[in-house]
């Protein structure tokens, strides 16, 4: 059993480095350029250039893999000569990567305008200084050049001479970069050390995003699944008991249709229904940022109500096939031959079985249930990890593609495998070797 | 005397194919839900033949001074943000998917289908290669696929049934590599390497023909989660490129005016509603009614 797990994870990780490979792949074959994207329909060829530049786009497809995977302070420290550590200085400033002395001062180099290069250096006591630069190196061609790390986590080659600020890249949202050096070279932790990249669309970090968006959808989620389970197996239990009769036909053609409606529908339905007409509830669920969506327990109510309507038939058509299998099976002629009060068979002897399959069947459907969620987040503007997804998707923001990714992968066969031990536990008879 | 036994042969099962094949259309007439299921869809293939002659306006047509109006003589069904006829655009909506979800389910059953009998087949390292890059497939969710695929290729209607053929193909190559397992190993395939037949041959000509029950019941499904997907991709904004009529673009449309034009939204999402569930009852039914005379 525990060779099978293992083999399973094995399996898992292989199918998410697969994904994580062909989603890369496929980003690199899409047409369109995404720093043009990202600064927009106005701007230079030179800033396009640059931004290209600084976000490492002129390096081979798979370099950049590598990076995106195990990072590359290790390969540029070289570069600078110094160890890279990425680290958090004051209380306030976010993260960001320092060059690391032997005494742990931490170095950035910045261009300053009518000045020239200049040295930030922060001291393990806390004090920061500015010093002008002098330390440059002499070059095989004769020129002056020194690699150093700049403020916005890249190592850059400045030859003297040609510290001219040029145009600096800058659009919606994002700070004027220093464009002073010759070279760029990203820095990045990667995605095995943690660290997810920086989103193109936000330009903010994509971890702790991804972390609150989550975080949103697993409330969405575990709300509907607390609500979709009890309905649906008592559903899936009586129509799978009366079998044929109107109650059975009732359940099962409303759960057929419930099923049926594509998600995008019944939210198109429920939002004129219960926002438009009957004005008793917001159609949208607009969240301030980081207040957890629970804090506003009405703007969840149609999105949960939206996801039951598709998945509660879903559920209650497995219990009711698994039902009405196990109603038929010897063991409960037996029973009934043998007397037993008609309830007593049912929850003592027939249900037990009954819901073995759905649960695991369950567990199957998380890869479908994901696709409901982005399509109802999608509906009702909900904050979670769908939404996040496919706005990156639109954006082509291949880092905050590839982190939601990874989790939705992850998610899919993680439940799978979830539900295959399970499966073991409920059903003795079963041995995965 | 071969020729003539053949002929006869032909003749007969080919009355004998009829009768059967009518046996088995008239099972859909004993269940009231595949009828009502079956008259729906049909109702839908019927608007979509006949949308020239049905459309009151055409489909593009904006009018500037109806926009987002409610339904009055001229637009029965009101207008959209651009003061288009929202019934016209309804029944062109009806070709798009009705073209578009026949066509992906036949590519990918076409891709399945090859990858299938190649992997069960031949088997071996193929096999173990095919089966492992389709298990990675598998594993993926179907909405990332899509986003994905489309984000990357564009919006278009051929990249839609693109998308859709890549999704829904790995589940048909391993419907087909089960059954070809199953029937690589009768006496007719061995007697068909026997004969010298190629393999292409036997691939296509003996083992095909064989797996096709489970394989046309399988495709039938498809196509209600190939419209299914269809609409869902339109809503995304990753559907057909805008002036084109498509369900669930035109929900994604209209929904921003919601609030001003309600009903907007609302025929487009009773359309493909009423679509997917027509056929799920068809189906549904179909299901239920040959399980019980089995």
């Amino acid at each position: 059993m525990a060779k099978y797990i293992l083999r399973r994870i094995g399996f898992m990780l292989l199918t998410m480095l697969l994904v994580s490979i062909a989603i890369f792949l496929i980003s690199e074959v899409a047409p369109g350029d995404v720093a043009r994207h990202i600064l927009g329909q106005f701007a230079t060829p030179e800033q396009v250039e640059l931004l290209r530049d600084q976000m490492g786009l002129d390096q081979s497809v798979v370099v950049r893999y590598l990076d995106w995977l195990v990072g590359n302070d290790w390969r540029l420290w070289r570069l600078v000569g110094k160890p890279l550590r990425y680290t958090q200085v004051g209380q306030y400033d976010s993260p960001s990567w320092y060059a690391v002395e032997p005494d742990g001062t931490l170095k950035q180099w910045r261009m300053k305008k009518g000045t020239g290069l200049v040295e930030i250096r922060f001291s393990p006591d806390g004090t920061r200084e500015e010093v002008l630069f002098e330390d440059w190196k002499v070059a095989e061609d004769g020129s002056e050049i020194f690699w150093g790390v700049d403020t916005a986590d890249h190592v850059v080659l400045w030859r003297k001479g040609e510290e001219t600020q040029k145009v600096g890249p800058a659009s919606a949202g994002r700070t004027m970069t220093e464009a002073s050096g010759v070279e760029y070279y990203p820095l990045r932790k990667g995605l095995l050390r943690g660290d997810p990249g920086i989103s193109l669309r936000t330009n903010k970090p994509v971890g702790p995003t991804l972390v609150r968006r989550l975080r949103n959808s697993f409330v969405l989620a575990g709300i509907a699944f607390v609500i979709i389970m009890p309905i649906a197996l008592l559903l899936g239990i009586l129509a799978g008991l009366k079998e044929g009769r109107a109650a059975d036909r009732t359940i099962s053609l409303f759960s057929l249709i419930t099923t049926s409606v594509p998600e995008f529908a019944s939210g198109v339905f429920l939002i004129l229904l219960f926002a438009f007409w009957l004005k008793v509830l917001p159609g949208a669920a607009v969240f301030v940022s980081d207040v957890a969506p629970f804090m506003q327990p009405k703007l969840l109510i149609l999105p949960v109500l939206t996801l039951t309507l598709v998945e509660v038939g879903y559920v209650t058509r497995m219990t009711r096939a698994s039902m009405i299998e196990v109603m038929n099976a010897p063991y409960i002629r037996t029973a009934f031959l043998k007397g037993l009060p008609y309830w007593r068979i049912v929850f003592k002897h027939a249900v037990r079985n009954a819901l073995m399959a759905p649960i695991t069947v369950i567990m199957l459907h998380v890869n479908w249930l994901i696709g409901g969620i982005v399509v109802v987040e999608s509906v009702f503007g909900y904050p979670g990890l769908g939404m996040y997804t496919l706005d990156s998707a639109l954006f082509k923001d291949i880092n905050a593609i590839e982190a939601g990714a990874m989790v939705m992968v992850a998610l899919a066969v993680g439940t799978q495998l979830v539900a295959d031990i399970i499966y073991t536990f409920l059903n003795p008879r079963i041995r995965y070797t | 005397m071969t020729v003539a036994a053949d002929l006869e042969k032909s003749l007969g099962t080919g009355k004998r194919k009829w009768r059967r094949a009518w046996e088995s259309v008239s099972v859909i007439f004993r269940s009231r839900v595949a009828v009502v299921g079956l008259s729906i869809v049909i109702f839908w293939v019927l608007v979509a033949i006949f949308a020239p002659l049905l459309a009151p306006h055409s489909p593009f047509a904006q009018d500037s001074a109806a926009i987002n109006k409610p339904p009055n003589p001229t637009h029965p069904l009101g207008t959209d943000h651009l003061g288009r006829d929202i019934l016209s655009r309804l029944i062109y909506g009806s070709r798009t998917i009705l073209l578009l979800a026949p066509i992906s389910v036949l590519c990918s059953v076409a891709l399945g289908t090859l990858l299938g009998l190649i992997g069960g087949y031949y088997g071996g390292l193929i096999d173990e290669v095919v089966m492992r890059i389709l298990d990675a497939i598998m594993a993926f969710p179907t909405i990332l696929l899509y986003l994905i695929i489309i984000s990357a290729i564009g919006p278009s209607a051929f990249n839609v049934v693109l998308a859709i053929t890549f999704v829904g193909a790995p589940g048909i190559a391993r419907l087909v590599r089960s059954l070809t397992l199953d029937i690589r190993v009768r006496d007719f395939v061995a007697a068909a390497k026997l004969r010298g037949d190629s393999n292409w041959r036997i691939m296509f000509v003996e083992i095909l023909p064989n797996a096709r029950g489970p394989l046309i019941i399988d495709a039938m499904l498809r196509v209600g989660y190939a419209i299914f997907a269809i609409g869902t991709l339109g809503f995304l904004g990753l559907g057909l490129p805008p002036p084109t009529p498509d369900w669930g673009g035109m929900i994604n449309e209209a929904r921003k005016y919601i609030w001003t034009n309600p009903l907007g939204v609302l025929w487009p999402a009773i359309a493909i509603s009423s679509l997917v569930v027509g056929l799920n009852l068809f189906a549904d039914g179909l299901r239920e009614e040959t399980t019980r005379y089995q």
